[in-house]
């Protein structure tokens, strides 16, 4: 009996072993970081998610390599699918990359959550200057009045439109002189139902849509102390419908549900739309194109009562718990250099922050008039940031999505949306 | 003489209606598969064109070459085999091992064993991705395929399977084993797993696939170059803003004829029915 | 004497006993012991936290009750509920049913049968993007394969993926042809567990194919089926990944399930705690409906 019970733990003891064992052999190559370091040269980790803007982050790092030879910088690359589920994995984790990408939206939740560098702290030893970028993109990244991330570009917005069926249809190309009047007139004529060409589809997206068409419209998001939607002012009103009106009344725009079938973008990549609001990032993009290469420009926004639009760019940050901080800094101090703008702007993938670094990038693509979309920036505010508040995520895509719809108008929409944003504002102060 | 050609006719008739069937369905089944391969030969702008092209304008091949180019491919074979291989073989004994327990074995507590067993598949699995990245980050297993490997070993589906497959055997065999004095490991071992093989094989094919295309966790666990497997290593192609489908495309094919070819080998296993030495019947 | 020798056999049994028993235990370990750290361990916890309001990264304070409060006054859940509710009782009978049906004929001995199988099995090996990126082409309202195949025969299609009346029955076509495949092979694994012995029984006996099929067949792959249907339910039941690719803006209130707004609220809306109280109903919920499978099993599932 005993030899049993015996030979049952042994059975046992083994599987545990085969089990903890197992793979063993796989971890030899793990402490590659930690011997460097060991050596005296340090190793950061890169974290980011455009596998487009790889080659151009490449170079920034050969050359601060170059610069520091002690320092090695590594790039993790997430797609961005993923990026901030495994971001937040990491933090949770306490093992962020040391230095890494951030947009406005995420930035409050890992500032408040003390995961992210103070560069305050380290000013006296860098040569970051604020002032050398957009103040709208040193806000959105400043929390609780401390600067968290530089800005590494940004994202301007301006009107695409196709050459070609602007000369087919004999209507003279979008201008510094065209208000929202014009531009509907001109997408009224260019839109060819028979053909399936649009003139000018209104998307659903704030960055892209409603955001620019309400400051437009002189309207704005929230008041200054951020405790009250500006949603309901007529302005805003205004500035929505100028939108939805695209759709319902001039019939320039496919409806909601054919853009969500179709995105307008490749309608526009096809030829099948003659005018399109949308950014800076589609440069590379539709420069490569095919058909868009040399059939489309860009030219300003129409104006309404003002001509401007939301900006939004990406920054760099720092992990609050890294292992060397003093490293990270001289990078982030790099990545916000004239040096490393020139480099992005080379690449012509993304509008650089910095001022001034941005000839290179207007010269990237010469059959563009990429000027109109510095201009734009140049007028641009900043995306709207409400209150610190998960009760107001998701609101607004269901509330102003009855607008575009035509379930309701866009004033009702408004309204109600402003409604449920004073509610959650009010019921968790 | 009537009926002899009637069942002739029968014969030939019956493997008609069976290929006429499963000739639709294949229809059916490749239509998408070829929309995939169509796409990884066109030029990056042909796959957004509208109207929709369905023939590239002109095959482009050289998106096989440029993601061979673009990623480690050999590595990420690598990686994949060697994380597939261990996860599906320990993960057939372990789950085998349970199932024939909790099929045959009537020990005290069995079937809330394994209702817990059960119950694991019964919450969104997104609920173990950071728990698993604690538990991985304490044992120092983060950016090793240690990590990739172990949370695949323990499987609930492949174990309820293997369950399903042993309560359907025949019970003869195991009594005279039984009476003969083999302990309950030897009937498993020696009688049972024979038995079990079309469960087994079933198991496998499901196991290496699932662990072939393993995603999110491959990915949230570990983050170097060396240590990715294919799945991982294909996402890196997404961009935010701008795809070149046609070369992902060409990178997914790349990334699964091996499981094409594997399973085309496994299922050959699946010839003939048991036989049970002439116990039964 | 005649009492004294019962009692040794009783002690001789029982001794038997503990020992196949500790053979089960120890052939139920090395599989529970992985999955107590793995799986288990997260289960628990995520039941523990949905008594919590979460606050980014890991802190959390108790709040009783509060969750599940409002998750009953939680509209959404409703609908979610409601829609999931939906997918099931479309996308399980007619897996169960389609997939059984391919495992018959897959299993069947005809020439080129390998290929067919192999054909079959395709779609399970295609990434989740690129089944959900052509499939959103061939269902494209406009420009889609299908409309195009409809138009041929004078019918006009509709927008597949964004009309709130077709949504879900696209959805689960999708679903349902990306998982046959893989639940034939276990069908087949199923059929090539029966004694051929059996067949030649029957065939003596005269039975043809069709008799064969629901006499020996149908009764004896039975525990197979009773697997196969509870794994789709519990699968359907957690959809979740196909929406997320294939459905946008529009139709997405019309398909939103329960573990769509489980994802909205941990990863997007980061709430944690809530989150968690909706996977606990979740786990509820498919817990009761297993049980209630594994009840019914008797009437229905032949072991042996």
């Amino acid at each position: 009996m005993n030899k049993n019970y015996a030979s049952i733990l042994i059975f046992t003891v083994m599987l545990t072993l085969l089990l903890s064992g197992c793979g063993a052999g796989n971890s030899a190559s793990d402490s590659s970081n930690e011997s460097e370091s060991a050596s005296g040269n340090v190793t950061l980790t890169y974290g980011l998610w455009d596998q487009v803007q790889q080659p151009a982050m490449e170079k920034i790092i050969a050359k601060f390599e170059e610069q520091h030879p002690d320092i090695h910088v590594e790039i993790k690359l997430t797609p961005w699918n993923e990026y901030w589920t495994k971001l937040e994995t990491a933090a949770t984790g306490g093992n962020l990359p040391d230095v890494f990408w951030i947009n406005g939206a995420s930035l409050p939740k890992y500032a408040s959550n003390n995961q992210l560098l103070n560069l305050d702290d380290y000013a006296k030893d860098t040569s970051l200057d604020f002032g050398n970028y957009p103040q709208g993109l040193v806000d959105i990244y400043t929390y609780d009045g401390k600067h968290y991330g530089v800005p590494k570009d940004m994202d301007a917005i301006g009107l695409w439109y196709n050459k070609s069926l602007f000369d087919q249809a004999g209507i003279p190309y979008p201008d510094e002189t065209w208000d929202w009047n014009k531009a509907v007139e001109a997408a009224q004529k260019l839109t060819d139902p028979a053909n399936g060409i649009w003139g000018l589809p209104a998307q659903f997206q704030g960055q892209t849509g409603y955001y620019n068409t309400i400051l437009e419209a002189g309207g704005g998001f929230y008041t200054d102390d951020g405790k009250k939607s500006l949603y309901d002012s007529p302005e805003s009103i205004r500035g929505l419908q100028l939108q939805t009106d695209l759709i319902h009344k001039y019939k320039v725009s496919p409806t909601l549900a054919q853009m969500t079938d179709t995105s307008p973008k490749d309608l526009f990549r096809s030829g099948k739309v003659a005018m399109l609001i949308d950014g800076s990032w589609n440069v590379k993009d539709f420069a490569t194109n095919e058909y868009t290469k040399n059939n489309v420009d860009v030219a300003l926004l129409p104006k309404d009562k003002l001509r401007t639009s939301v900006i939004h760019g990406l920054a760099n940050v720092g992990a609050a718990n890294t292992k060397h901080p003093k490293e990270v800094i001289e990078f982030l101090d790099f990545l916000g250099s004239k040096e490393s703008a020139d480099i992005q702007g080379e690449d012509g993938t993304a509008l650089p922050a910095f001022h001034g670094g941005q000839e290179l990038w207007l010269k990237s693509v010469p059959q563009f008039h990429l000027q109109n979309l510095l201009d734009m920036a140049n007028a641009a505010k900043a995306l709207p940031r409400g209150p610190q508040n998960a009760k107001l995520d998701g609101l607004e895509e269901e509330y102003l999505k009855s607008a575009y719809t035509g379930e309701s108008t866009p004033e009702e929409a408004a309204k109600a949306y402003a409604k449920a944003v004073n509610e959650a504002i009010a019921s968790n102060p | 003489m009537t009926t002899v050609t009637h069942a002739k006719q029968k014969r030939r008739f019956q493997p008609m209606i069976i290929h006429i069937v499963l000739m639709v369905g294949s229809f059916l089944m490749v239509v998408p598969v070829l929309w995939s391969l169509l796409t990884s030969l066109k030029a990056p702008d042909e796959v957004t064109r509208i109207p929709i092209t369905i023939l590239p304008g002109q095959p482009h091949w050289d998106n096989f070459q440029k993601v061979a180019d673009l990623l480690p491919f050999m590595t990420f074979y690598w990686n994949t085999i060697v994380t597939t291989l261990v996860k599906v073989l320990f993960g057939l004994l372990f789950s085998s091992l349970a199932a024939y327990a909790f099929a045959r074995i009537h020990f005290p507590g069995r079937t809330l064993l394994f209702l817990l067993v059960l119950s694991v598949m019964m919450v969104p699995g997104q609920v173990f991705l950071i728990p698993q990245y604690l538990l991985m980050k304490d044992l120092g297993w983060l950016n090793s395929l240690k990590a990739i490997t172990v949370t695949g070993m323990f499987s609930a589906y492949s174990t309820f399977l293997l369950r399903q497959f042993f309560l359907g055997l025949p019970s003869e065999l195991e009594e005279s084993a039984r009476i003969d004095g083999c302990n309950p490991f030897r009937i498993y071992w020696n009688i049972m797993l024979p038995l079990a093989k079309p469960g087994l094989i079933s198991v496998a094919i499901i196991s290496t696939l699932w662990s072939w295309n393993d995603f999110l966790w491959p990915l949230v666990v570990n983050d170097s170059m060396d240590k990715m497997t294919l799945a991982v290593g294909l996402a890196s192609l997404q961009g935010q803003f701008t795809t070149n489908y046609p070369v992902l495309m060409a990178g997914m094919l790349l990334a699964v004829w091996p499981m094409i070819l594997i399973f085309f080998l496994l299922q050959k296993q699946f010839i003939e029915g048991i036989t049970l030495g002439g116990l039964k019947g | 004497m005649n009492a004294k020798q019962p009692s040794s056999i009783n002690a001789k049994r029982s001794k038997l006993k503990r020992r196949e028993y500790g053979w089960g235990y120890a052939m139920v370990f090395p599989l529970l012991f992985g999955m107590s750290a793995l799986f288990i361990w997260p289960v628990l916890r995520t039941i523990y936290l949905s008594f919590t309001e979460w606050s980014d990264f890991g802190n959390y304070h108790w709040t009783g009750l509060s969750n599940y409060i409002r998750l009953l006054r939680d509209t959404a859940v409703y609908h979610s509920l409601l829609h999931t509710l939906q997918y099931v009782i479309i996308y399980v009978p007619a897996i169960v049913i389609l997939s059984t049906l391919a495992g018959v004929l897959l299993s069947s001995k005809v020439r080129g049968i390998s290929v067919y199988r192999t054909i079959f099995f395709l779609p399970s090996v295609l990434m989740p993007a690129a089944i959900a990126m052509s499939w959103k082409w061939i269902l494209n309202g406009d420009y889609g394969l299908l409309n195009a195949g409809l138009k041929l025969l004078s019918i006009h299609g509709v927008s597949w993926l964004t009309d709130s009346r077709t949504v879900l029955i696209a959805v689960v076509g999708v679903a349902v042809w990306g998982a046959v495949g893989l639940q034939a092979v276990i069908i087949i694994s199923g059929i090539k567990g029966i004694s051929p012995m059996l067949y030649e029984a029957a065939s003596i006996e005269g039975a043809g194919r069709v008799s064969q099929f629901f006499r020996i067949t149908l009764p004896l792959i039975t525990p197979t089926l009773f697997f196969v249907s509870v794994t789709s339910l519990i699968g359907a039941m957690q959809v979740f990944d196909l929406i997320y690719m294939m459905v946008g803006t529009v139709a997405i209130d019309h398909v939103n399930t329960v573990v769509y707004l489980f994802y909205q609220q941990a990863f997007i809306k980061n709430d944690k705690g809530y989150a968690s109280s909706i996977a606990v109903l979740l786990f509820i919920m498919i817990l009761i409906v297993t049980a209630l499978q594994f009840k019914l099993q008797k009437r229905w599932v032949h072991y042996d």
